[in-house]
C-alpha cells in the first residue's frame, strides 16, 4: 500500500501516458481548432514529461530536463505559428470549426 | 534563334553538374598520403592491345608502389570459349595465346618490371577475338575480388585488374551493328533538329533514306555473315561483335553481336522497316513526330536483336513502348487510346516481371555450384566480376539448378523462368495474353501494324529462344510440354477466331496469332528441325504478314472501309492487286512452293515424334486456316463486282509505292518457297547448337519417356 | 577520432552559418531596404530577394566544397562527429546538403517567376518573407540530414514542419492555401509529438539522446517490447514527414492547397530528408542484434515492418491517383507512392550497403523527375492554365516543347528506360533480390506491378496533351524563358541518369560507405561492391 504513495519514476510514467493518451483524444474528438491545439500542447507535454522524469530518477544527469526545455521552446513557436494559421482561417470562414473547413477534399 | 542556342548550350552545361557536383560530395577517393603506410601498386601496359591481324604484343606489368607486389597469377582469358569439344573430340580454338612460355607467379619488388608476349592466332573461320590479359596480385587499390568459384582460391587478399586484348574489332567487323542500330537514331535526331516548315516531304525522304541505309548495311551483313561459324569457334558463335565495359558497378556491359538464331531477325528489322517507311507515305498530319518516333522505334527493335548483354537487351526492350505508345495514340483509327492504352499496360507489365527475372539472374550467376565452360565471370577488361549480366556467360554457366532454392513450393529457377516466359509470352502473342492484338492491331495505322506483326511479335519467340531456352535448359524441359499445348491452342483458337472475322484486318491480326503458335509448338519439341522451322516461320511471317497488312491498307485508303462482305469482285476491277494478295493469301496458308510451307513442314517434322497427339491436331488447324483464308479471298474478290465502289475502285488499281512495297516482298516469299537455302543456311549452324546445347541438359529418361508418350 | 569540440567544430559549421547569414540579410533588406532601392525606381523586391537567396545558396556551396577541400584527410577523418556528437560531418551529410541546395536554388528559381507563390499586387511585398522562410527550411533540411542525437534530429525535424506550414499557408488570401496549412499543422502537430513520446521513451532505456549511445545500450537491446513501443512511436513521426501510409492525409490536402512553388520544394526536400534520417536512425541506432542481417523474419520484426509500410505505401499512392483529375493532387499520391518504392530500399537496409545507396541514388533521380513535373505545372500556371487534366488538352499543339519535356518526366516517374527513373527503380529492386528472401521477392513483384499501375495515370496526362485536341479558340502558349531554361536543364539529366550511372552512383556509394564510424552502423559491414 505504501508502495503508491512512495512517488516514483513509474507516477511520472503513468502521468506522462495518461496526458499523452488525452492529447490524442482531444485532437481526435474536438472540434473546435484552438482545442485541437490544445490536444497537440498536451501530447508534447508529455513527452517532456517523460524526459524529465528519466533523466532524474533513472540517469542522474540533467540531459533530459534540458530536453525538456527545448521542447517547451519548440511548443511556443509550434503553438504560435498554428495559432496564426487558425487567425487566417478565421478571417476566410468565420468560424474555427475544424470540420467546416473542407474545400480540398479526394 | 539566340534563345534556341542558350537553350542548347544549356543543355550541354546542365550535363556538367550531374557529374561534377555530386562527385564533389565525396573527394578523397584517393586515399591519403603513402608515405605512412608502404602499399604495392600494379601498373599495366599498355592499357588495351588492338590486334589488326595475326601478330604478337608485349605487355608489361610493373610495380609503382613502395611494397613488394605479390603476382598470384597472370591469366589470359578469351572470351566466349565455352569448353565445348566439338564431335570429333578436338578442343577449340583459342584465339589468343601466349607467344612463347607462359609468365609465372611471381613476387616483384618495388619498381620491377615483368614482360609477357601475347599473340593473335586465329583460326580460318575466327574473324575476331575478344579477350582479356587478367592480372591477380594483392595491390589493394583495385577494386576487391568478390567470390567467384571461376577464379583459383589465393589468399584473401587478393585483387585482380586487366587490359583487353581486341582483334578485328576495328572496320566493319565490329562497328557494323553499331552502325545498324543507332543510324535510325541519328536519324530520328536529324527529323528533330529540321524545323517543322521544311514541309512533309523532307521528314519522309530523310526517314526513307535513313532505313534504306540501314537496309544497305543489313544486306552488307547477308553477304558476309558466315555461315559455318558456330559455337566451336569460339567467341561464343558470334559475330560482328562489339563489346566494353559500360556500368562498372552492376558488370553492365555495351556488347552487341549476331549469331545464327538473331542475324535473320536482324535483316528482317531492317527490310520490314524499309517497307514501312514506303507504308507511311501517306500519313498527313504532325508527320514530322510521326518519323521521328518511328525512327526512335526502329532503334528499339534493332537494338533488341544484337543486344548480348541483359540489362542492354532490357533498355532496348522497353525503347520501344514509347513510341508504338504515341503512334498507334495520335495516329491510329477510332478507337486508339483504348487500343494503346491496352498494348502498353499489357506490355509494361510483362517487362517489369522480366526486369525481376533479369537481376534475380544476375544475383543467381555467382552463386557457387555447377559450372561448365566458362572459364571466368570477369568483364571484357579483364576486370573481375562477381555476376554478370552477359548472356552468352549466362547461358554456358549452368550452375542455376544446383543453386537454386525452393520459393512458395517451385524452384527459384522455375519461377525466374515463368517471370522471363510471361514478358516474352505476352509480346508473342499467347493465349490468353493475346488480347490486345486484336485492338491494337485493327487501331494501328497500316505501317505501324506492318511492324507490329512484322517485327515486334518476332521479338516473343526470339527472347524465348535467347532467353528461357539458352540460359534456364532445365526448366525448359519442365516446362516444354505446357508451351506445346499453347502453342497449338494458339493455332486452333486463332484459326477459329479469324473465321469469325468480318473486319480484314481483325481477320490477319487473329491469323496471326494462329501462325505463331506453329512457331511455340516447333521451340517446345526441342529437336532441330523444329527450332529451325520456329525460327524459319518466324522470318516467313514477317514477310507475308507484311504483306497482308500492306493489302489491307491498299483497300482501306480507298475504300476508308475493310467490312470483308462489303465487297465483291473486286478481282475484275483491280487485277494486279488481285494477284497479290491472292498470292499473298496463298502464302499465309501454307501453300507449298511458297515459304510458308517450308517452315511449317519443318516445324511438323519436328514435333511429330516428340508430341504425336498435338502435332496431329496442328495439322488439322492447317485446314481451318485454309479456310477462313480462302473464305475472305471469295468474299472479297471473286463474284460480282459490288458497284457500290466503281468510283473507288475502278482505275484505281496499285500505284507504283504500292507495288514498289508488295514486290520485293512477293518474290522473297516465291524464291524462299523454292529455295529455302539463303535462309536455312544463316539458321542452322546457331540453332544447331542451341538445339544440342538445351537437349543435353534433359532430365532423367524416365521424365523423357513420359513426355514422348504424348 | 573522437567529437570534436564547439570551437573546432564551427569551421564545419560554415556551410549552415553562411545560410543563417544569408537568412539575416534578406530580413534586414526587407526591413529597411525596400525604401532604398524602390525610389532608384523599378527594381521589385522579388529580384532582390531572389537574387540574395541564390547567391548566399550558391556561396553555402562553395564554401561547403572549400572546407572539404582545405582540411586533408589526415587531421580530421571524414566521418567525425561535431559539436560533442551532436551533428555529424561525413559524406553521407555532405551528400544530403549538396542535394538540398541544388533542390532550393532550382525552387528559388521557379518563385522567381511565379504568381502563385509571390503575389504580385502590393508590389511583391511577401518576398522577402518567402525567400527568408525556404533558407529557413534549408537550414533545417541541413540539420535533419547531419543529426546524430535525438535532440538536434527533432529539433531540424520541427524547424523544417514549422517553415513548411508558413509556407503552405502562404496565401493568405487564398481559402484552400489557409485550409492546408491549418491540416498540415495539426497532423504534423500529432505526429512530432507521438515521435517525441517515442524518443523519450527510447532516452529512458539508453540514458542518452545521442543516437550511437542507444545503439550501444545494453539495456536498449535487453528490451525488445518496450523498444517497439518506442521505434513505432518514432516511425510515426517519420511516416509523416515522408508521407508513408498511414500518416499520408495530410499529403494530398498540402499539396493540392500550398503554392506550388512550395509544394514542388515540400515534395523533394523534406522527404529526402526524411530518408536520411531513417537511414541513420535504422542503421545507427538500432542494436545490430536486432537489426537482422539478411532481413530474416523470425530474427527481428524490423524488416516485416517496413516491408508491410512500404507496401501498403506503395498500392495505396498508386490506386489513390488512378482517379485523381485535379494534377497536384496526382503528384501528390504519385508522391506517396515514390516514397513507398524509397521504403522497399529500406526494407533491403540490412543487407548491406546497397539499401542505402539505392535510396540516395533514386532521391537524386527524384529531385530531377518530381520538380521538373511541377516546374512545367508552374510554368503553364503563370500563363493561365488551370490545374485539372482536363486543362492540358491538345498541349501537344499548344505548346510542344512543354509537352514533350513534361512528358520526359512523367515517363521518367514511371520507370521507363531508357530515363533516370528507370535507374532508380532498377536499383531499389536490385536491393531487394539480393537476398531472395520470400518477403524481398514478395515485395519487388508488388513493386513492379505498382509501377505498372502508375503507368496508367501518367500516360493519361501523356494521352490528354497530345492525342486530344485542344479546347475550341484556344492558342498557343508562351512560358517564360527562365522556366524554359530550367525545365532544360532538369530534363537532360533526366534522359541521360537513365544510362549514364557512374558519376552519381560513386558518389552515392562514397556517401554510404565513408560514413561516420558512430553514425551509419550496418551499412559500413560491407567491404565494397
Amino acid at each position: 500500500m505504501e508502495k503508491i504513495f512512495q512517488i516514483g519514476l513509474t507516477h511520472y510514467l503513468v502521468v506522462a501516458a495518461i496526458l499523452f493518451a488525452a492529447g490524442m483524444f482531444v485532437v481526435a474528438t474536438r472540434r473546435n481548432a484552438v482545442a485541437i491545439l490544445m490536444g497537440v500542447e498536451l501530447i508534447l507535454n508529455a513527452a517532456s514529461l517523460n524526459f524529465a522524469a528519466f533523466s532524474h530518477f533513472v540517469h542522474g544527469h540533467i540531459t533530459g530536463q534540458i530536453v525538456s526545455i527545448f521542447i517547451i521552446v519548440l511548443a511556443a513557436a509550434e503553438a504560435a505559428i498554428a495559432l496564426a494559421i487558425v487567425l487566417a482561417i478565421f478571417r476566410h470562414y468565420r468560424t474555427i470549426d475544424a470540420e467546416e473547413t473542407s474545400l480540398l477534399k479526394d | 534563334m539566340t534563345r534556341k542556342v542558350l537553350l542548347a548550350a544549356l543543355c550541354v552545361a546542365s550535363l556538367a553538374p550531374v557529374g561534377s557536383a555530386f562527385a564533389e560530395a565525396a573527394p578523397g577517393t584517393a586515399p591519403a598520403a603513402s608515405e605512412a603506410r608502404k602499399v604495392p601498386r600494379l601498373s599495366i601496359s599498355p592499357s588495351k592491345l588492338s590486334f589488326d591481324g595475326p601478330g604478337s604484343q608485349t605487355v608489361t606489368i610493373k610495380n609503382t608502389g613502395t611494397a613488394t607486389l605479390k603476382v598470384f597469377e597472370i591469366r589470359l582469358l578469351n572470351e566466349g570459349r565455352p569448353d565445348t569439344k566439338q564431335k570429333d573430340g578436338t578442343p577449340t580454338n583459342l584465339p589468343f595465346k601466349w607467344d612463347g612460355s607462359a609468365p609465372m607467379a611471381q613476387d616483384l619488388e618495388p619498381g620491377k618490371t615483368l614482360t609477357a608476349k601475347v599473340k593473335f592466332d586465329p583460326a580460318p573461320s575466327q574473324k575476331q577475338g575478344v579477350g582479356a590479359v587478367q592480372v591477380i596480385c594483392n595491390d589493394a587499390n583495385l577494386r576487391a575480388m568478390p567470390e567467384s568459384t571461376n577464379d583459383a582460391t589465393h589468399e584473401s587478399s587478393a585483387y585482380g585488374a586487366g587490359i583487353p586484348l581486341r582483334a578485328g574489332e576495328g572496320g566493319m567487323q565490329g562497328w557494323l551493328l553499331v552502325l545498324m542500330v543507332f543510324l535510325p537514331m541519328a536519324g530520328a535526331l536529324l527529323i528533330v533538329l529540321i524545323p517543322s516548315k521544311a514541309g512533309k516531304n523532307v521528314f519522309r525522304f530523310v526517314a526513307l533514306g535513313t532505313a534504306a541505309v540501314t537496309m544497305g548495311l543489313a544486306v552488307y551483313l547477308f553477304m558476309h555473315f558466315d555461315r559455318t561459324v558456330g559455337v566451336a569457334n569460339g567467341n561464343y558463335g558470334l559475330q560482328f561483335v562489339k563489346q566494353f565495359v559500360w556500368i562498372r558497378a552492376f558488370n553492365v556491359e555495351f556488347f552487341m553481336g549476331v549469331d545464327g538464331l538473331s542475324v535473320t531477325m536482324v535483316i528482317l528489322t531492317a527490310l520490314v522497316s524499309l517497307i514501312a517507311v514506303g507504308a507511311s507515305w501517306n500519313i498527313d498530319k504532325q508527320v514530322k513526330g510521326y518519323f521521328v518516333m518511328f525512327l526512335l522505334l526502329e532503334t528499339g527493335m534493332m537494338g533488341t536483336f544484337v543486344a548480348m548483354d541483359y540489362f542492354m537487351f532490357y533498355i532496348f526492350w522497353e525503347l520501344m513502348l514509347l513510341p508504338m505508345y504515341f503512334l498507334i495514340g495520335i495516329w491510329g483509327g477510332p478507337r486508339k487510346e483504348y487500343a494503346t492504352i491496352k498494348f502498353f499496360l499489357y506490355t509494361l507489365a510483362g517487362s517489369v516481371l522480366l526486369l525481376l527475372a533479369i537481376i534475380a539472374l544476375y544475383y543467381t550467376s555467382g552463386k557457387p555450384g555447377v559450372l561448365r565452360g566458362v572459364p571466368s565471370l570477369a568483364l571484357s577488361d579483364g576486370t573481375p566480376a562477381a555476376h554478370t549480366f552477359n548472356i552468352m556467360k549466362l547461358t554456358y554457366l549452368n550452375n542455376f539448378e544446383a543453386a537454386s532454392s525452393i520459393l512458395w513450393g517451385i524452384k527459384f529457377s522455375h519461377l525466374i523462368w515463368i517471370g522471363i516466359f510471361i514478358g516474352f509470352a505476352i509480346k508473342v502473342p499467347m493465349f490468353p495474353f493475346h488480347t490486345w492484338l486484336p485492338d491494337a492491331h485493327v487501331e494501328a495505322p497500316t505501317a505501324i501494324s506492318v511492324i507490329l506483326a512484322g517485327v515486334l511479335l518476332k521479338m516473343g519467340t526470339y527472347g524465348m529462344f535467347r532467353m528461357n531456352f539458352a540460359i534456364l535448359p532445365e526448366a525448359t524441359h519442365w516446362a516444354r510440354t505446357a508451351l506445346a499445348v499453347f502453342g497449338v491452342i494458339n493455332i486452333l483458337y486463332g484459326a477459329f477466331c479469324a473465321m469469325a472475322q468480318t473486319d480484314l484486318k481483325k481477320l490477319v491480326a487473329y491469323s496471326s496469332i494462329s501462325h505463331m503458335g506453329y512457331c511455340l509448338l516447333g521451340m517446345a519439341a526441342l529437336t532441330e528441325q523444329g527450332m529451325v522451322g520456329s525460327l524459319m516461320q518466324m522470318f516467313n511471317h514477317g514477310t507475308i504478314t507484311s504483306m497482308l497488312f500492306i493489302l489491307v491498307g491498299v483497300i482501306y485508303d480507298r475504300t476508308h472501309t475493310r467490312g470483308v462482305n462489303e465487297f465483291g469482285g473486286v478481282a475484275s476491277v483491280m487485277p494486279r492487286y488481285a494477284a497479290l494478295f491472292g498470292f499473298a493469301f496463298m502464302a499465309s496458308l501454307g501453300l507449298p512452293g511458297l515459304s510458308g510451307f517450308i517452315a511449317e513442314f519443318l516445324v511438323f517434322v519436328g514435333a511429330f515424334n516428340v508430341y504425336k497427339l498435338l502435332t496431329i491436331l496442328a495439322v488439322t488447324g492447317v485446314i481451318f486456316t485454309a479456310a477462313y483464308h480462302l473464305w475472305a479471298l471469295q468474299r472479297i474478290h471473286l463474284g460480282k463486282f459490288n458497284p457500290k465502289w466503281e468510283h473507288e475502285l475502278k482505275n484505281n488499281d496499285l500505284n507504283f509505292r504500292e507495288m514498289a512495297m508488295l514486290v520485293p516482298l512477293a518474290v522473297i516469299v516465291l524464291i524462299l518457297g523454292f529455295y529455302p537455302m539463303p535462309a536455312l543456311d544463316m539458321m542452322t549452324t546457331g540453332m544447331k547448337d542451341l538445339a544440342a546445347f538445351v537437349e543435353s541438359a534433359a532430365p532423367a529418361a524416365k521424365g523423357a519417356a513420359v513426355i514422348a508418350g504424348m | 577520432m573522437g567529437p570534436l569540440s564547439n570551437v573546432e567544430s564551427l569551421k564545419f559549421y560554415a556551410p549552415e552559418m553562411v545560410l543563417s547569414a544569408g537568412i539575416l540579410l534578406i530580413l534586414i533588406v526587407d526591413l529597411i531596404g525596400d525604401r532604398m532601392y524602390k525610389r532608384k525606381g523599378g527594381v521589385s523586391n522579388r529580384k532582390v530577394h531572389g537574387t540574395l537567396a541564390l547567391v548566399t545558396l550558391v556561396v553555402a556551396g562553395a564554401v561547403l566544397w572549400w572546407v572539404n577541400h582545405s582540411t586533408p584527410e589526415s587531421e580530421v577523418p571524414r566521418g567525425v562527429a561535431i559539436f560533442g556528437g551532436l551533428l555529424a560531418r561525413d559524406a553521407f551529410g555532405d551528400f544530403f546538403k549538396y542535394f538540398f541546395l541544388g533542390v532550393t536554388f532550382v525552387v528559388g528559381l521557379m518563385s522567381m517567376r511565379s504568381r502563385d507563390a509571390i503575389d504580385h499586387t502590393d508590389g511583391d511585398r511577401d518576398a522577402g518573407e518567402y525567400f527568408a522562410l525556404t533558407l529557413t527550411t534549408t537550414l533545417g533540411l541541413f540539420m535533419m540530414a547531419t543529426a546524430t542525437d535525438m535532440l538536434t534530429a527533432f529539433l531540424g525535424l520541427e524547424l523544417v514542419s514549422i517553415m513548411g506550414y508558413v509556407l503552405a499557408g502562404f496565401k493568405r488570401r487564398d481559402r484552400k492555401s489557409s485550409e492546408a496549412a491549418l491540416k498540415y499543422v495539426i497532423y504534423g502537430g500529432v505526429a512530432s509529438g507521438a515521435m517525441l513520446f517515442g524518443l523519450s521513451l527510447l532516452y529512458g532505456l539508453a540514458g542518452t539522446t545521442s543516437l550511437a549511445g542507444i545503439k550501444a545500450s545494453a539495456a536498449v537491446a535487453a528490451s525488445p517490447t518496450t523498444l517497439i513501443t518506442a521505434v513505432t512511436l518514432v516511425l510515426a513521426g517519420f511516416g509523416y514527414k515522408i508521407a508513408s501510409v498511414p500518416f499520408h492525409m495530410w499529403c494530398p490536402d498540402v499539396y493540392e492547397g500550398a503554392p506550388t512553388p512550395v509544394t514542388a520544394f515540400l515534395s523533394v526536400g523534406p522527404k529526402a530528408a526524411g530518408f536520411a534520417m531513417l537511414i541513420r536512425f535504422f542503421g545507427g541506432a538500432l542494436p545490430e542484434t536486432l537489426l537482422a542481417k539478411g532481413a530474416l523474419l523470425d530474427s527481428s520484426p524490423w524488416p516485416l515492418i517496413l516491408g508491410a509500410s512500404a507496401a501498403i505505401t506503395m498500392t495505396v499512392g498508386n490506386l489513390s491517383a488512378l482517379g485523381q483529375q485535379n494534377i497536384k493532387r496526382m503528384f501528390a499520391y504519385s508522391s506517396i507512392a515514390h516514397a513507398g518504392y524509397l521504403l522497399l530500399g529500406l526494407v533491403a537496409l540490412s543487407g548491406g550497403g546497397s539499401g542505402s545507396r539505392s535510396i540516395l541514388f533514386y532521391l537524386v533521380t527524384y529531385l530531377f523527375m518530381n520538380l521538373g513535373a511541377f516546374l512545367v505545372v508552374i510554368a503553364l500556371a503563370e500563363s493561365g492554365l488551370g490545374e485539372n487534366v482536363d486543362d492540358y488538352k491538345g498541349l501537344g499543339t499548344r505548346n510542344p516543347f512543354i509537352a514533350v519535356v513534361l512528358c520526359i518526366f512523367l515517363f521518367s516517374l514511371t520507370g521507363l528506360p531508357p530515363f533516370a527513373g528507370f535507374a532508380g527503380k532498377f536499383l531499389v529492386f536490385s536491393a531487394l533480390l539480393e537476398h531472395p528472401t520470400s518477403m524481398n521477392v514478395f515485395l519487388a513483384i508488388l513493386g513492379v506491378v505498382n509501377s505498372a499501375i502508375s503507368l496508367y495515370y501518367y500516360a493519361r496526362l501523356a494521352k490528354v496533351m497530345f492525342f486530344d485536341k485542344a479546347a475550341e479558340g484556344a492558342g498557343p502558349i508562351k512560358v517564360y524563358g527562365v522556366h524554359a531554361a530550367t525545365l532544360t536543364v532538369l530534363a537532360v539529366p533526366t534522359i541521360f541518369l537513365g544510362v549514364y550511372w557512374a558519376p552519381l552512383l560513386d558518389a552515392a556509394d562514397q556517401a554510404i560507405r565513408a560514413g561516420a564510424p558512430a553514425v551509419i552502423g550496418a551499412a559500413r559491414a560491407v567491404a565494397g561492391l
